[in-house]
């Protein structure tokens, strides 16, 4: 192997390419290799756990048994990794070597293959969560259709929970990753000026773990489903037909890859910032980021440990969650949501950052207390690893600490309202631009409002004791996780997409799509808070004939807004690929660095030179503004590339004045195209 | 204002990265070090919270604990482990090669072996999984713990492949310890790492000892 | 530069004068003022009633007033924020035809953020407060409290102790005070305290009585008392709340509050009507361990088991004699224990 700096992995250089030579596409990994790799794998374990446990046939004759479902999934799950290239890496470091820093592959065929280019995994990311969300929305439409009616069914019990269960499990696994996945991703490194996450390896793996794991929930329906919820309450999950195995492996993988991605995410924040890139200047969703990446990697491993237990209880049968055997079923509950409650906020945290992201561009202001945004956005992470028995408030333990959760649950609304506080001081005397991301923010403002409100409901003990399980506390999640995060998301999906593609998504489809979401969702949700308010108990499939027309109510809505998202699609397909239209650059006359580059054709190092920053991204409204950054020689893209893209931000107000465009940006040139 | 010079020069830029990468090495240790203790501490939790709740009168085993002589064995090894890679790491300070790959590959063998244990000791449990809290807490514990010690004996086999390699690569007379070469410092920033990582692990299995073997 | 300064920093805004915030505050005060005013109202005297679970006992009661402080807690911030977003789109605007300019730069004000973090933290502290008195105040306000409740009502000696045993997918209620027979129906006398001692013989289940404000889940092995002291008499709803496999939809009957004479002689009826059954049905028990193996696929009493989370929670004499006021010694129960109870209006 010969001794070069660039294989040494180090040194300015040793990140840009030198001369590449690249296997034959067709015969490296990719994710067809890595499909058959999943197949061999899952062949193999369920051949090993039949020649451990044949004799433990879940039912009779089937040769089906929780052992060899556990190691088929989970020898799958290992099989993929291998099959896309991902033990490439650690098998090479056994003998010493680093592999090379080498061009990846640059034809379309890098979007189905291991991409070291965190660009390339952001869109990867990007595709994976919009697909796993439509696989989860369509769930919703069957829970919604058998709702129809309080009596007549249109599924059969089980199978309705099944739904019920696939559609709670894919969710959250989905909002997990939502933004931190594709936006995180993509856009962190070049918010803070680096040429690339700092384990770009990790960074892949943690991609197509992620997709691993949604593939394994879904191997949940043919064998035969399980019927307990995303939640997986104990007794029930260790009776479970062997679908259950596939949750908890799913859950198991997936936390995996949501470790993986956090971890990076942490690493790359605190040590790959450019030059001039102090904690001061930190764009606020870089912030958030961060504080869901530390959520991400401290909570995500006692769900790990949790569902470790739960599969040891149904294959080793040892008794974590088994009452008469010294176990308890309450310690998966606290096991769980333990986990499960900073996840809520690791859903939540990333619309904040989103939003806090968005507005300044928008009204033309600076980001007001940026400061208590940030610390919001820590409190909020913070807190939520103290809160996790408000989810226990009637299962009968530890009624003397009822109080104190009710305490810190009840606390996390005052770093939550901090992204009140912020968005409203940025809205004050703004110069509000009614696009379609800042329609978004605003929506995702209103939502929240509700969803947070409600909260307050929840987390009090006498009110809690009414609503606690119902379709109350449904809808309030809900009105958070979808109202506030999806929201966030689709504004930003619209938002960075010129970024992402060079492509313009279509106006007035997307207005078509932001009112028509936004009007759906508030008529699927808000009735569902009355219904669990009068008494609806989730995850039912008949309920009170009063309840009715309020149920059908929602279920019309949600048909509606399930069709609202094929707006989105048709938008989506038609602008990106169908009719493209070049999106200026800079469409939105942002100050942030990463707007400041045509990242979408970018090479996959991102800077010939790292950039130098010299300021906050928010001096909307000032004149004497520093530009962001100095860029110039940093994007040394083929010939007149380079700046050519950009157009001076200050073209459009007297805003941040002239200078805060790239240097050498000639705005003419191929900014003429268009 | 913006001509390049007020741009990093290429040294200066490399020096910025290679930095980056020791920051993010030493980073990401600490990280991993603590998203292992929280796993840990689920583990625990399951320990004092079946104890404490006890809910059929079946947490006890009485007295009945995996083979004590096994599960110390484990504990010493990795113990001896992580004192023989403090060492070793002093050694490549000195500039003495052979005694920090020796001190190196006899860490790796101290991590495989107390996987082996662990393994061992898992087919001579004198209980079946099931039959108390206790037990099933230990059946939890020890695979995870397999997992911990084998994964520091990869990490530190993989330093000791790469400073071998490091030779071919950089030069046969390149003081390991002392180098300013971009390869050794990023060597000496995961053996850091390493090093950390290995003194947590004689935090954990000094716990779980202690609340398996002592605690009655 | 550093990045967020005290505003007197960025002397920022050259167009507008500083003067001309207070129109903004005023205007937005006084609408503020003005739905606060409507609202309030509204809520105390029209809403109250309706807001559920009504009042059939006095955590059903706690929990509606509770939920009607929330409420009027909230709606001045739900306005605040509302009205505030509407009114800044409504005049904040980039207005068409206007030459497009960014805002003022406005990094911050330190009064403004000290008195949001004051006002949210009073809010809070404020529920918190009233949430954890009218949870004292109401028994624990018909939440499970585990087997050692440490909200019980004042006086127990005339209270009414209920088994609710929840079972893949049936509700069954034990009356101890009754010899113990085992029946589907739930009927309660009004006007008496009731202890709910809810458990489960397979799953987690939760034993929701919706009008009574009654929320505990059944556990197995778990003996999870909650309160309530009964108040209207009428039909009541039981649901189960926590999922518990396939029938978990189907999990629900009704029960009835009556007057005690009634409930007395429907018991002591019933009593007499099921004791061959009774006889052969485990002995009466604060838990049941299920087993395949009982008697006709039953259960039989956790009796081991359930010592040892006596011994564990009550100390070591192990005998029912000593069970704390709570677990009332299965003895008769009569209707002139009833009807001093009223449950105070508010």
């Amino acid at each position: 192997m010969a001794a070069t700096t660039m294989e040494l992995g180090a040194g300015a250089t040793g990140y840009r390419p030198t001369a590449t030579r690249l296997a034959h596409p067709w015969l490296s990994l990719n994710v067809i290799t890595a499909f058959l790799g999943a197949a061999a794998g899952y062949g193999i374990g369920h051949w090993i756990g039949n020649y451990i446990a044949s004799n433990y046939a879940v039912v009779q004759n089937t040769g089906q048994n929780n052992v060899a479902v556990v190691l088929a999934l989970f020898f799958g799950v290992l099989g993929f990794v291998a099959g896309i290239g991902g033990l490439n890496y650690p098998i090479l470091k056994i003998f010493g070597r680093q592999p090379e820093e080498r061009a990846p592959v640059q034809d379309w065929t890098k979007y189905f293959r291991f991409s070291t280019d965190h660009k390339v995994v952001g869109k990867q990311y990007l595709v994976g969560v919009i697909g796993m969300f439509f696989i989860g929305g369509l769930f919703a439409m069957a829970i919604r259709t058998e709702l129809t009616n309080p009596n007549t069914h249109f599924f059969a019990p089980d199978i309705y929970l099944q739904i019920v269960s696939e559609h709670g499990t894919i969710m959250m696994m989905m909002a997990t990753s939502l933004v931190v996945g594709p936006l995180g991703n993509f856009l962190v490194p070049l918010m803070i000026g680096s040429r690339r996450m700092a384990f770009p390896r990790l960074e892949a793996i943690s991609f197509w773990i992620f997709l691993c794991g949604l593939m394994v929930i879904l191997t949940a329906l043919p064998l035969g489903g399980f019927d307990t919820g995303w939640t997986g309450y104990a007794p029930l999950q260790t009776e479970a037909a062997p679908g259950m195995d596939a949750y908890l492996v799913g859950f198991g993988t997936i936390g995996t890859g949501m470790i993986l991605n956090g971890f990076n995410q942490i690493v790359t924040i605190v040590n790959y910032r450019a030059p001039g890139m102090r904690w001061s200047r930190l764009p606020i969703f870089v912030w958030s980021m961060l504080a869901t990446s530390f959520l991400l990697t401290l909570a995500t491993p006692v769900l790990f440990v949790a569902g470790w237990f739960g599969v040891l209880d149904r294959t080793a049968q040892t008794a974590f969650y088994v009452n008469t055997h010294g176990g308890s079923s309450y310690l998966w509950e606290n096991l769980f949501w333990f986990f499960g409650h900073p996840e809520v906020y690791i859903m939540a945290i990333p619309g904040f950052g989103l939003v806090g992201e968005m507005l300044p561009v928008f009204t033309r202001k600076p980001l007001f207390a940026y400061r208590v945004g940030a610390a919001g956005m820590f409190g909020v992470a913070l807190l939520s690893f103290f809160v996790w028995q408000h989810h226990l408030f009637v299962s009968g333990i530890n009624p003397d600490m009822r109080p104190v959760f009710m305490l810190t649950t009840e606390l996390i609304s005052i770093p939550t309202g901090f992204i009140y506080l912020i968005g409203m001081g940025t809205l004050w005397r703004a110069r509000i631009r009614f696009t379609v991301p800042m329609m978004f923010c605003l929506a995702m403002y209103f939502n929240f409002l509700i969803g947070g409100i409600t909260g307050v409901y929840n987390s009090d003990v006498p009110v809690d004791v009414t609503i606690h399980g119902s379709f109350f506390v449904m809808a309030h999640f809900h009105y958070t996780i979808m109202g506030g995060l999806l929201f966030a998301f689709f504004g930003a999906v619209y938002y960075y997409t010129p970024l992402f593609t060079g492509k313009m998504l279509n106006n007035t489809l997307a207005k078509i799509h932001f009112w028509w979401m936004f009007i759906a969702f508030n008529f699927t949700f808000f009735p569902l808070f009355i219904v669990g308010f009068l008494g609806m108990p989730r995850r039912v499939f008949e309920y009170a004939p009063r309840l009715q027309v309020l149920n059908d109510w929602a279920s019309a809505s949600a048909y509606l807004l399930g069709m609202s998202f094929l707006v989105f699609a048709v938008n989506f397909v038609w602008s990106v690929w169908v009719d493209p239209r070049p999106a200026p650059a800079n469409p939105w006359q942002s100050l942030g660095l990463e707007w400041q580059l045509p990242a979408y054709k970018m090479p996959w190092y991102n800077f010939e030179r790292l950039p130098i920053i010299l300021s906050d991204p928010y001096h909307y409204g000032e004149r004497e503004a520093l530009p962001v950054a100095h860029l110039q020689g940093v994007l040394a893209l083929a010939g007149a590339g380079a700046g050519g893209g950009l157009a001076p931000v200050g073209a459009v107000g007297p805003g941040p004045g002239p200078e805060t465009a790239p240097p050498g940006g000639q705005a003419d040139g191929e900014d003429q195209r268009r | 204002m913006s001509d390049v010079s007020q741009l990093l020069d290429p040294a200066a830029e490399e020096e910025y990265e290679i930095e980056s990468t020791e920051g993010g090495l030493w980073t990401g240790s600490r990280l991993f070090v603590g998203l292992f203790t929280m796993a840990w501490s689920g583990v625990a939790f399951a320990y004092f919270y079946l104890r404490a709740i006890d809910r059929s009168g079946q947490w006890d085993p009485h007295h009945l604990t995996p083979p004590p002589v096994i599960g110390t064995l484990i504990a010493l090894c990795v113990l001896l482990g992580a004192f023989m890679l403090e060492y070793g790491r002093h050694q490549l300070r000195r500039g003495l090669r052979f005694e920090w790959l020796t001190a190196a590959w006899l860490t790796a063998l101290f991590g495989a072996i107390a996987g082996g244990f662990q393994i061992w000791q898992l087919t001579r449990l004198p209980f079946y999984p099931g039959e108390y809290g206790y037990t099933s807490v230990f059946i939890g514990f020890a695979p995870l713990n397999v997992a911990m010690v084998l994964g520091g004996a990869y990490w530190v086999e993989t330093i000791a492949a790469r400073s071998i390699r490091l030779r071919v690569e950089v030069g046969p007379d390149v003081h390991l310890g002392e180098s300013e070469h971009a390869a050794a410092r990023h060597l000496r920033a995961s053996l850091a790492g390493c090093n950390f990582y290995w003194w947590f692990m004689v935090l954990v299995s000094l716990l779980f000892w202690i609340l398996f073997y002592v605690v009655d | 530069m550093s990045h967020v300064e005290p505003p007197s920093e960025h002397p920022g805004d050259g167009r507008v004068a500083r003067g001309a915030n207070m129109p903004h505050f005023a205007r937005l005060f006084a609408i503020w003022l003005l739905g606060t005013a409507i609202v309030e109202p509204v809520l105390y005297f029209l809403v109250w009633p309706h807001i559920p679970p009504g009042t059939m006992t006095d955590a059903a009661r706690g929990a509606q007033f509770d939920a009607l402080v929330l409420t009027m807690m909230a709606s001045p911030v739900v306005i605040a924020v509302l009205e505030y977003f509407v009114y800044a789109m409504v005049v904040w605007h980039q207005k068409k035809g206007e030459p497009p300019e960014d805002g003022p730069p406005i990094w911050g004000h330190v009064g403004i953020q000290a008195g949001w973090i004051g006002i949210t933290s009073a809010i809070v502290m404020g529920a918190f407060v009233f949430g954890t008195y009218e949870l004292i105040n109401t028994a624990g306000s018909g939440g499970g409290e585990g087997p050692s409740p440490i909200w019980t009502p004042a006086e127990t000696n005339d209270m009414l102790t209920v088994q609710v045993i929840g079972q893949q997918w049936l509700w069954t209620y034990r009356y101890p005070q009754f010899g113990g027979f085992e029946t589907p129906e739930l009927i309660l006398p009004n006007h008496t305290k009731i202890a709910f001692h809810v458990t489960s013989l397979d799953v987690i289940h939760d034993f929701w009585a919706y009008q009574l404000g009654v929320k505990a889940d059944a556990n197995p092995n778990v003996d999870n008392v909650a309160f309530a002291t009964t108040n209207e008499t009428g039909r009541f709803t039981v649901r189960c709340d926590e999922l518990c496999g396939i029938w978990h939809g189907a999990m629900y009957n009704y029960g009835y509050i009556v007057s005690p004479t009634t409930f007395y002689k429907w018991a002591t009826s019933t009593e007499k009507k099921l004791s061959p059954l009774t006889k052969i049905l485990p002995k009466f028990a604060w838990t049941y361990n299920p087993s395949a193996n009982g008697a006709g696929g039953g259960y039989y009493p956790a009796s081991d088991a359930f010592y040892q989370v006596y011994k564990y929670e009550y100390g070591t004499s192990g005998k029912e004699g000593n069970l704390p006021a709570v677990h009332v010694k299965p003895s008769g129960w009569k209707p002139s224990q009833a009807g001093s109870h009223h449950v105070r209006e508010r």
